[in-house]
């Protein structure tokens, strides 16, 4: 038996792990004690992480559709198809009727490629990833307020807090290894405040739970700010000597009283004070926070929310302190570094500033036009903007908000490759449909959520004809006719390093088995666990004004509920992997709704009972969950099942700033079948 | 029989013993310490594994037989395991061994895990280097190991004394004789103050029992702790005695049984086809767990179902107290 050590393929933690190797298969998992960050630790998905390697249902050759069914076609048939069909579209429609999805399940090196495929393959600047419907407006909001859009801190600086808000976040269920943290900072004497509509598992050991209605978030924040600058809670020396505009934001947020917030977000005035004084007394305070603060219209308003809040307070650039934006996927962090985002190159080099400099690092010119977003491109598809696109380990039908729309606007494309490890929802729409190797077959690199670099390693040979995402991304851009022949991922990562500043430093050799937080500027350079102790990257943080606006869809008399969507423990993003993992989908095997117990017995619900949920845009038939754990008036719908798929219900609503869709807020109601037999 | 090995010397008779048989050994990978196929790489002797080499007779994940469509009818594949020689294996984990041969034994008898159990040559190591986790002499389960072995090693500072504790460790001695030395008088002083050395660290330790763990079970606060517990299953999978599993059939119609780990911290373990639960929070699958180490494997093999290697302590993600049974506060 071998035992090769690796990165867990699950959340952002990006735990150390050994695959155990037994005859070419894997037959194990362990922790690895000595990971700076894990500790011999994992969750229950890490210790289970190898099971869905060689899952029959994996994926074993490439697969072209003819008619209604896939045929199965040599490596060189489908590349010539792919080539043929990117030819044609481009030569038909222009180069932007092409877009590429890359991967936050892929490596560093294959978003890299993925990235030099669209731009300098495709001459388009549409390639995106699933960032855009999870910290999109991260990237904007911190990358505005701080010039850096990323965790401040390692999430070992965690256990050094002295009082730890987490808002919007499951931790003890998406990121557990954070959790370890935050429960470690508890035992420390940290005092703990959770915001989420659902008493989750954090909420039960906090010291405060605040409840704020999903949507609600800028109003509660701008208060609980509020009342840190009426209390004189302020940290003086650090806004007048490391931020700009406070002014402004003092202005704006004197009008949030808690009472208003509490008439807003239903969080409890006397709480909210409480908490305001908790956090503005302390001197070490973290904030943690996830897709409850970005899935909104107002996205990118909650992160300056929470921006304002530790500049104002001075919690920014020590130990202890931070804002740290948990990343879901283990790669989703390296993915926008690696310029999988429209608007930026590598190293989050504006497309607009850095052009000259990559036409000439990857010989060829680059278009100028902007590129489209994620969703931007799905509503391209409907309207016959976009014709072609490249989908890599990514599943929109279950994952992207308003399925049925996004069903449509895959059908209506002359031209969809998707590259995966299962067959998924999307493959089923897909034209050519290639097998790649999962994190347990390739060589590369992940960026963990604490911007940690660190290595992956092939433990075992993909199944059948399966190949390593690169390769084939590297064979498409030589056919495209772009110089492009890599030995490996490792000469992937030099001409990453060359051309990206923060990554300037990286090199195999160099991570080793700790990796290295970037920014690591040089080969000299150590990496930098905490951000912005001395200075900004844009000199002065800057402060924003930002103003509650309702949520895009409001409650009604037809739709009096508020649905909002999540993950569950035991499974993760669209559960092609873990669904296929026998202990996890064990454990919640069905979809299900929670109904606060208030609300179920108004409508007479049982537990278990099957009911229908409907938004405006669909329904389905889930069992009731009925628990005092979630507000009342709000009903939760994870978003694993493609039995039930949750993003039927959801709601595409953007951002205006980051494109980011209000996947937490939908109107909703519930029926229950049995009232329709009556009704005719 | 006993001789004594040069430290130059162990990778001479690990080489020779390669040939015959597979040879697993704790050895470094990256900065940690884990039990491993050894083809030459260096042994490390210093740290004992997170992961107890036990995973070699009751694998994580085992192929019970693959099933085949031939002419109209299944045939069946077994697979046979390979000999191996386990080196390092400490005598906590040995003791472990002894609870699971009892376990497997009783009717009906796990045919896979003997097959597996008797081609295993078993080179336990004294453990002169007990971790700060470790309480293993509190239950009579360590740092020496007495017999069930069938080679013992005890580290010295120029060498290894070994023992013979079986006919298949005699004769390995025998075979390679011209790697060993004539065992003076001071290596064996040497190995009893390695020993007592190791006891007297352990024994400074809090004063464990089964009697005062077993109090400590009738006065825990289970709620709390379950309120805790991040449902990892940690402490499941690292327990060298923990050993139950789930049977899974992967393939249509050609496919493999497996025999997969289970654990019960999961709220599915327990769970009922219907959705009740006998165990339905937390707390209670952690109370279970004790119960099971500390009474019902008792009761059943007459063998304590812990042994104090504490890997539970180190490996638990919500830094509980196995110990004391307390959560942090």
């Amino acid at each position: 038996m071998d035992k090769v050590l690796t990165t867990c393929v699950y959340c952002g933690c990006g735990c150390g792990l050994f695959l155990h190797v037994e005859d070419g298969r894997i037959v194990g998992v362990s922790p690895s004690p000595m990971h700076p960050m894990s500790k011999g630790r994992l969750c229950i998905k890490g210790w289970l992480a190898g099971d869905f390697v060689s899952h029959p249902d994996r994926l074993k050759f490439p697969m072209v559709r003819r008619e209604d069914r896939f045929a199965r076609v040599s490596w060189d048939e489908a590349i010539s198809i792919i080539k043929r069909k990117f030819r044609e579209i481009s030569d038909k429609s222009g180069p932007d009727s092409l877009g590429v999805l890359t991967s936050a399940k892929g490596t560093n090196e294959e978003n890299y490629l993925l990235a030099k495929l669209a731009r300098a393959g495709l001459k388009t600047n549409n390639v995106d990833h699933v960032a855009r419907l999870c910290h999109a407006p991260t990237v904007v909001g911190l990358g505005y307020a701080f010039g850096s859009g990323a965790m401040t801190n390692p999430i070992s600086s965690l256990a050094h807090a002295d009082v730890i808000l987490i808002v919007g976040s499951n931790t003890a269920e998406q990121h557990p290894l954070v959790a370890s943290y935050i429960l470690e900072a508890k035992a420390n004497g940290a005092k703990l405040i959770v915001a989420d509509p659902r008493k989750v598992q954090l909420a039960d050991l906090a010291d405060l739970h605040l409840k704020p209605k999903p949507g609600s978030d800028v109003a509660w924040i701008n208060a609980f700010l509020n009342v840190i600058i009426q209390d004189g809670l302020i940290n003086e020396r650090f806004i007048i000597e490391r931020t700009e505009g406070f002014e402004a934001v003092k202005q704006s947020v004197s009008v949030y009283t808690p009472e208003l917030a509490e008439s807003i977000s239903g969080v409890n005035a006397q709480d909210l004070r409480k908490a305001a004084i908790i956090f503005g007394s302390a001197e070490r305070c973290a904030i943690v926070y996830a897709m409850g603060i970005t899935q909104h219209i107002a996205g990118t308003d909650n992160v300056q929310a929470l921006a304002n809040l530790s500049l104002a307070t001075g919690n920014i650039g020590l130990d202890g302190t931070g804002l740290y934006p948990l990343r879901g996927h283990q790669n989703v962090q390296g993915s926008c570094d690696m310029g999988a985002l429209p608007e930026f190159y590598p190293g989050y080099q504006k497309v607009s500033d850095a052009r000259e400099k990559f036409q000439q690092a990857w010989g060829t010119d680059l278009p100028d036009r902007p590129g489209l977003t994620a969703l931007e491109m799905m509503a391209a598809a409907e309207n016959g903007n976009l014709k072609g696109l490249l989908v890599v380990g990514e599943n929109p039908v279950i994952s992207f908000p308003d399925t049925y729309r996004i069903k449509n606007a895959l059908n209506l494309l002359d031209f969809l490759m998707v590259m995966d490890i299962f067959p998924t929802e999307t493959t089923e729409l897909a034209d050519v449909v290639l097998p790649c190797a999962s994190f347990a077959e390739k060589n590369g690199t992940f960026t963990s959520t604490e911007r940690r670099v660190q290595r992956v390693r092939s433990a075992v040979a993909p199944p059948g004809e399966a190949k390593e995402e690169w390769r084939v991304i590297n064979e498409l851009i030589c056919q495209l006719g772009i110089a492009s022949c890599y030995s490996g991922p490792e000469e992937i990562m030099a001409e990453i390093a060359s051309v990206t500043p923060i990554y300037g430093g990286i090199d195999y050799g160099r991570l080793d088995v700790n990796g290295i937080h970037w920014p690591c500027p040089d080969r000299n350079h150590d990496g930098t666990p905490i951000l912005h102790n001395e200075r900004f990257p844009i000199n002065r943080a800057r402060f924003r004004p930002v103003e509650y606006i309702d949520p895009y869809e409001l409650i009604n008399d037809d739709y009096p509920l508020i649905l909002t969507t999540g993950r569950s423990l035991y499974h993760f993003h669209t559960g092609t992997m873990t669904r296929r993992t026998s202990l996890l989908d064990r454990e919640v095997p069905v979809p299900f709704v929670e109904i606060n117990s208030d609300d179920a017995l108004a409508m007479g619900i049982r537990n278990g009972q099957r009911i229908i949920v409907e938004t405006r845009r669909g329904q389905l038939f889930l069992d009731a969950r009925i628990t005092a754990d979630i507000s009342e008036g709000t009903i939760f719908v994870p978003f694993h099942f493609t039995e039930a798929p949750a993003n039927v219900l959801t709601n595409w609503a953007l951002d205006s700033q980051s494109k980011i869709s209000e996947l937490k807020v939908s109107a909703a109601r519930i029926r229950r079948p049995e009232d329709d037999r009556f009704s005719g | 029989m006993i001789v004594f090995l040069a430290k130059d010397k162990l990778p001479a008779l690990l080489s020779e013993l390669n040939e015959m048989l597979e040879v697993v050994a704790p050895v470094r990978i990256g900065n940690d310490t884990a039990f491993a196929t050894w083809v030459g790489q260096p042994i490390d002797f210093e740290k004992n594994p997170q992961i107890s080499p036990t995973e070699f007779l009751l694998p994580q994940r085992e192929v019970l037989f693959k099933y085949i469509q031939h002419s109209g009818r299944y045939v069946f594949e077994e697979v046979e395991p390979k000999s191996k020689l386990i080196l390092g294996m400490r005598p906590c984990d040995l003791n472990a061994v002894k609870v699971l041969d009892k376990i497997f034994g009783t009717e009906p008898f796990d045919k896979l895990y003997f097959r597996r159990r008797r081609s295993a040559i078993l080179a336990v190591l004294n453990c002169s280097k007990p971790e700060e986790t470790c309480f293993c002499s509190h239950l009579g389960a360590g740092p020496e190991c007495i017999d069930g072995f069938d080679l013992l090693f005890t580290e010295l500072d120029s060498g290894y004394l070994i023992e013979s504790g079986s006919s298949v460790g005699m004769l390995i001695l025998k075979e390679h004789s011209d790697l060993f030395q004539e065992v003076k008088s001071v290596y064996l002083a040497e190995k009893n103050e390695r020993i007592s050395k190791a006891k007297e660290t352990l024994n400074s330790r809090p004063n464990l029992s089964k009697d005062k763990i077993m109090g400590a079970l009738e006065t825990a606060d289970w709620e709390s702790m379950g309120n805790n517990c991040l449902s990892c299953g940690g402490c499941t999978f690292v327990c060298p005695i923990c050993h139950c599993f789930n049977i899974l059939d992967l393939g249509v119609p050609d496919g493999e049984r497996l025999r997969c780990r289970d654990s019960c911290i999961l709220s599915g373990f327990s769970r009922m086809a219907g959705g009740v639960n006998p165990r339905k929070s937390a707390g209670e699958r952690i109370r279970n767990w004790y119960f099971d180490k500390f009474q019902f494997i008792p009761e059943n093999t007459g063998l304590l179902g812990c042994v104090g290697c504490g890997r539970c302590i180190s490996v638990c993600l919500a830094s509980m107290d196995r110990w004391s049974l307390k959560v942090p506060r």
